[in-house]
């Protein structure tokens, strides 16, 4: 387990101002949740932790390890796009398996890795399938798997419900929350609706325009939000926590 | 339901159609009663060289394009490179309308110096230039779109390293797209004719190709030209063809 440290980080696509000096801690296991509108940095912030994208300023850190300039395939970070990004011409078991043979695992150890992994995101019995004839549920839990085989530092997740119906939202969203906690992986994650993200999160840091607005527990944000932008971005939950209180 | 523009549409079309068939499957008509001049040619010891030398040559140049691809897609898809998209119009745009005329003349005055002209190696050195840039434009388009999709990346956060990339994302990833490339290169091969005849000549059984023996033989013998365009026509439907079945079935 790792710490992930975001210091001062910008970045720019042109003239857009993607991150703004951002500055975040997530503590070794720690699942936090980003939380913003659209357009407001997140998907440009995990790219740049994943090393993807290179920033324009700041760096970063993993644990005591500062990583700015380390390539991907050296960070051990894994990351769940929001299409959760499947290898297409591989099926689920070789999906799960890619890290870990590119790695050089032998190949009993890449089995017992790979079996246990369909187990616990409850994918046995579809090893053979293609992406395409999954589901959107099962393709999460086969990139879900994918990400964790490597035993990843850090993990970061976009947009991990957006594919997931509201049926079944609440039951991922306990699902990923249990895995997240069993496996102890430090987690970044992405979410637009504050619903979800108050449900979600250990922390949550409130992103707009580029920049942290505020980060912390739930219970802290709705009892303190810091400024009106940050009142307005939780509105549907600051109302309701208001009403239950009184 | 078609209402009047949805009928003009399929007319234009029907003529469209027309037209396209018409000039491929007309020769098979003009044959008419002289079917047995056509079979006599087929057993025409120079015709049987000038097949030996195009399909060889064309399978060669497809190969080759094939090879040639891969790090130039790569190269188009990731460097950094400033103006991209002259670089594409020189490798892909540029040989596949250039006249191929001029293109022979360069070869002649540019390789011909070193022994090469009049060769075999003449005739893939000159077909390669127009027939290659269907395969470098399909692979380009391909690598671009895995790209694109961001699973390189995913594959990069997995630890993969440029030759996993390579060897386990991309290139299974545009297998189709390499076969489909490589058949219309090797189609397209078979038919050139300009550079070829200029750089490499027509010697039978070393450079003759299939068109060159249809050029030259069209004035004094008419029916061997014919002869020869049915082989050729027939042989580049049939590849055509089967090369669309191996990329079907390679899914
Ligand atoms: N590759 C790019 N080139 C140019 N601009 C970009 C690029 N990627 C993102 N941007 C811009 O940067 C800003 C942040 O984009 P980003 O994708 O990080 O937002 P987001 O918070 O993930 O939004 P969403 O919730 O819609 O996914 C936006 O204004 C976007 O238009
Ligand atoms: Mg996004």
């Amino acid at each position: 387990m790792r710490s992930l440290s975001v210091q001062g980080v910008s970045k720019y696509f042109g003239n857009v101002k993607a991150l703004d000096g951002v500055d975040l801690f997530v503590k070794p296991g720690e699942l936090m949740v980003i939380m913003g509108p659209s357009g407001c940095g997140k998907t440009t912030l995990l790219l740049v932790i994943l090393g993807a994208l290179k920033p324009d300023k700041g760096s970063i850190l993993l644990g005591d390890e500062d990583i700015t300039n380390l390539p991907i395939e050296e960070r051990n970070i894994s990351y769940v796009p929001q299409d959760f990004g499947l290898f297409p011409h591989l099926n689920v078991y070789e999906n799960i398996a890619f890290g870990l043979k590119v790695k050089g695992y032998p190949r009993s150890e890449i089995d017992k890795i790979v079996r246990s992994l369909l187990e616990i995101v409850g994918l046995e019995g579809l090893e053979k399938r293609k992406p395409r004839e999954l589901s959107g549920g099962q393709k999460q839990r086969v990139a879900l798997a994918r990400a964790l085989a490597i035993k990843p530092s850090l993990l970061l997740l976009d947009e991990p419900l957006s594919n997931i119906d509201e049926m079944t939202k609440s039951e991922v969203i306990s699902n990923l929350k249990d895995l997240q906690r069993k496996i102890g992986v430090t987690t970044l994650c992405v979410m637009h609706n504050p619903e979800d993200a108050f449900k979600f999160g250990d922390r949550i840091a409130i992103m707009y325009s580029g920049k942290i607005m505020q980060c912390g527990e739930p219970e802290e944000i709705l009892r303190e939000p810091k400024n009106d932008i940050v009142k307005r971005l939780i509105a549907p939950m600051y109302i309701l926590w208001n009403w239950n209180k009184s | 339901m078609s209402d009047k523009l949805e009928v003009a549409i399929k007319l234009m079309a029907s003529a469209v159609i027309a037209y396209m068939f018409i000039s491929i499957l007309y020769l098979y008509v003009a044959v008419g009663e002289k079917w047995n001049l056509v079979l006599n040619a087929l057993f025409d010891n120079r015709v049987h060289g000038a097949i030996v030398i195009s399909v060889s040559s064309a399978f060669f140049v497809g190969f080759l394009a094939v090879v040639a691809a891969i790090p130039v897609a790569y190269i188009l898809t990731y460097s950094n490179i400033r103006g991209k998209h002259i670089l594409e119009m020189f490798l892909i745009d540029l040989p596949q309308t250039f006249p191929p005329v001029t293109e022979g003349l360069v070869y002649l005055l540019l390789f011909g110096r070193f022994g090469l002209a009049y060769t075999y190696v003449a005739v893939i050195i000159a077909k390669f230039y127009v027939s290659a840039p269907f395969t470098i434009s399909f692979a380009a388009r391909r690598f671009y779109e895995i790209k694109e999709s961001g699973v390189d990346v995913i594959a990069r956060s997995l630890g993969a390293k440029t030759s996993h990339i390579l060897s386990r994302i991309l290139l299974p990833m545009t297998f189709r797209d390499l076969i489909a490339g490589f058949s219309l290169t090797w189609a397209r091969a078979m038919g050139e004719l300009a550079a070829t005849l200029i750089f490499a000549g027509a010697i039978p059984w070393v450079t003759e190709t299939l068109p060159a023996l249809i050029y030259l033989a069209s004035r004094e013998s008419p029916e061997v030209a014919i002869a020869a365009s049915i082989i050729t026509e027939s042989l580049s439907i049939a590849a055509l063809l089967s090369f669309r079945f191996i990329a079907r079935k390679g899914e």
